[in-house]
């Protein structure tokens, strides 16, 4: 199956890593599942961000519209890891803090 | 459910014999005053756990905590009912049948429905023993998505046997929201508004006799679930309006936009005498009270009790205190209130409804609280659920808001999980007393640590009981 998937390199900000092989059309999160790794996710629909990630080197495609993330989410690399498909080798940051970063305690 | 049919379960559910003028006995309590006088204190609490948005690789649970004095493992946690998948986010919780079904001979209080605000995932659990809580069955999220709604929240029964949820989005998560229907198997039966009828959603209460239910609104799903972006308020992505419906037909009779006054409308609170149309709305982001009242055959509502935003020293901005919870004592008599930013729970005499009166509060909790530990143990966030006894003599509540909005103001509640707090109440003379030798944490458990949200008792509570 070598060449009909592609390989994601998982970090924690906890310094935790794993290696997934994740096929054409998978998405992170199913293949992350698979491997026992126990990700955060929630509505698996792309519209509740508990499953972003970001998205450190290669690419993603998301395989509906990734409704959670804003402009600015998406422009400095987050993704969904629940409808995200990787279009190349990649390394991605995941672990429940990065959903964290999409929002700002405004009064601080 | 009789004592007889369950002879070794000491908690068995009480059968409150209540021989009024429809000549059968059916779940709940006759009166709003029969529920005072026939329950007995709460001896068992079910608490909403969770571990969704954590890196603790378990499902989220219901907790069953001993709040019986007399027993050994009072303010324990004595079991857990884990659900059958991670990532639900279970949040608010209702029962199959309530005092609104008194009439209704051989139903039951014995199911509790839960819902997964995150996964859209209704869960069915049977709580004939009532510390031993079991699966009944499980409504899968695509069985809700079929009917373009997602994010359920609220559920009340309704008179006939029949289950209402809130449901905040439509299949994608964005707007309209709507009302789905359970019928008395659990099996989805529709839904009851047409879309578009209200565009958001998220609490509601209806009052039978008045023919009418009130519904606020929170956002959509994919506004909030990721977490407060001030420039969604801006954008007008957040509610501010009541809608007020005619029960029987189901349809939006009314809609009252509470302007800036009114941001983000949350818990809707009927006095519970149903003769009443009067009740309260807490308004978080503008941190107001709104009563909410009929006359000449429309609805009014306007703000009675503002709490003004407090500086954090350092910070950019004054802090609003973002009441997130109410809820009325069975009496009617007062109005009880949590303050989760700030870190205070409140309680105001309503005896005079357009003019309530503050009677006491604790300063505990969040950002400013004069009490920021029980036991040795740091509370973190300021009180949120809230339940009160029966009686009205024991105000307990939780600390967690939403897994995302707690990482964003009180992050330290993912690390060390919620507490369950209590006070002890005099409704008499309005005072309310922090019991520091109660508190159940939910930081200890095996899998790592956990949030706790909604609190209901197996008897009905302040917060679930509708009269026709």
């Amino acid at each position: 199956m070598a060449e009909s998937a592609y390989r994601v390199a998982l970090t924690w900000r906890s310094g935790r890593e794993a290696t997934l092989s994740v096929e054409l059309e998978e998405t992170v999160l199913d293949a992350a599942e698979d491997a026992g790794l126990g990700l955060p996710f929630g509505c698996r629909t792309g519209a509740c961000a508990t499953c972003t990630a970001r998205v450190l080197s290669g690419t993603v495609t998301h395989q509906r519209p990734p409704r959670a993330l804003k402009p600015r989410h998406l422009d400095q690399g987050y993704a969904l890891a629940c409808i995200a498909t990787p279009t190349s080798d990649c390394e991605l940051e995941v672990g429940a803090d990065v959903a964290d970063d999409l929002v700002d305690n405004p009064w601080k | 459910m009789s004592d007889a049919e369950h002879p070794g379960d000491a908690e068995a559910h009480d059968h409150h014999d209540h021989e009024h003028d429809h000549g059968v006995e059916g779940p709940g309590y006759a009166t709003p005053q029969a529920a005072i006088e026939e329950s007995e204190r709460e001896r068992t609490a079910y608490v909403m756990g969770l571990h969704v948005g954590t890196d603790v690789n378990a499902p989220d649970f219901l907790a069953v905590v001993d709040v019986d004095p007399d027993s050994d493992t009072y303010g324990d946690i004595v079991n857990r009912l884990e659900m059958p998948n991670r990532g639900d986010e279970l949040h608010h919780f209702g029962w199959n049948a309530c005092s609104s079904s008194c009439h209704m001979e051989g139903l039951e209080r014995q199911h509790l429905v839960i819902p997964g605000q995150r996964s859209s995932r209704i869960h069915v659990v049977d709580t004939a023993e009532r510390r031993e809580p079991e699966f009944e069955t499980v409504i899968e999220p695509e069985e809700v998505f079929e009917h373009d709604l997602s994010a359920p929240h609220t559920v009340h029964c309704i008179p006939d046997g029949e289950i209402l949820i809130s449901m905040l989005g439509d299949a994608e998560g964005e707007l309209p929201g709507g009302f789905l229907e359970l019928n008395d198997d659990f099996e989805v039966e529709g839904r009851l508004d047409s879309p578009g009828d209200i565009e958001m959603n998220y609490d509601f209460w209806y009052q039978p006799r008045q023919n009418v239910m009130l519904s606020t609104e929170w956002a959509a799903p994919k506004t909030y679930y990721p977490g407060f972006d001030l420039e969604d308020v801006e954008n007008g992505n957040y509610g501010q309006r009541l809608n007020f419906w005619d029960w029987e037909r189901g349809e939006v009779e009314q809609t009252i936009d509470l302007g800036e006054e009114g941001l983000i409308p949350l818990e809707a609170r009927f006095l519970h005498t149903p003769e009443s149309t009067h009740g309260y709305v807490g308004a978080a982001l503008s941190s107001n009270i709104i009563h909410f009242w009929e006359e000449a055959d429309r609805y009014m509502a306007e703000p009675v009790i503002e709490f003004e935003d407090r500086e954090h020293e350092g910070w950019d901005m004054p802090v609003p205190a973002l009441p997130t919870d109410i809820l009325i004592s069975m009496d009617d008599r007062y109005l009880f209130g949590s303050n989760w930013l700030h870190g205070e729970v409140w309680m105001y005499d309503i005896s005079d409804p357009s003019n309530p009166r503050k009677a006491d509060s604790i300063s505990i909790g969040g950002y400013f609280g004069d009490i920021q530990e029980v036991q040795g143990r740091e509370l973190v966030a300021g009180p949120q659920m809230l339940q009160l006894s029966l009686d009205g003599e024991r105000l307990y509540w939780t600390t967690s808001l939403y897994s995302s909005w707690d990482d964003q103001f009180f992050p330290e509640e993912a690390e060390n999980g919620s507490v369950m707090c209590k006070a002890d109440v005099n409704p008499r003379r309005g005072t309310l007393t922090l019991d520091e030798d109660f508190l159940v944490d939910f930081g200890e458990l095996p899998e790592g640590p956990a949030r706790a949200h909604e609190i209901r008792w197996p008897d009905g509570d302040c917060t679930s009981d509708v009269w026709q």
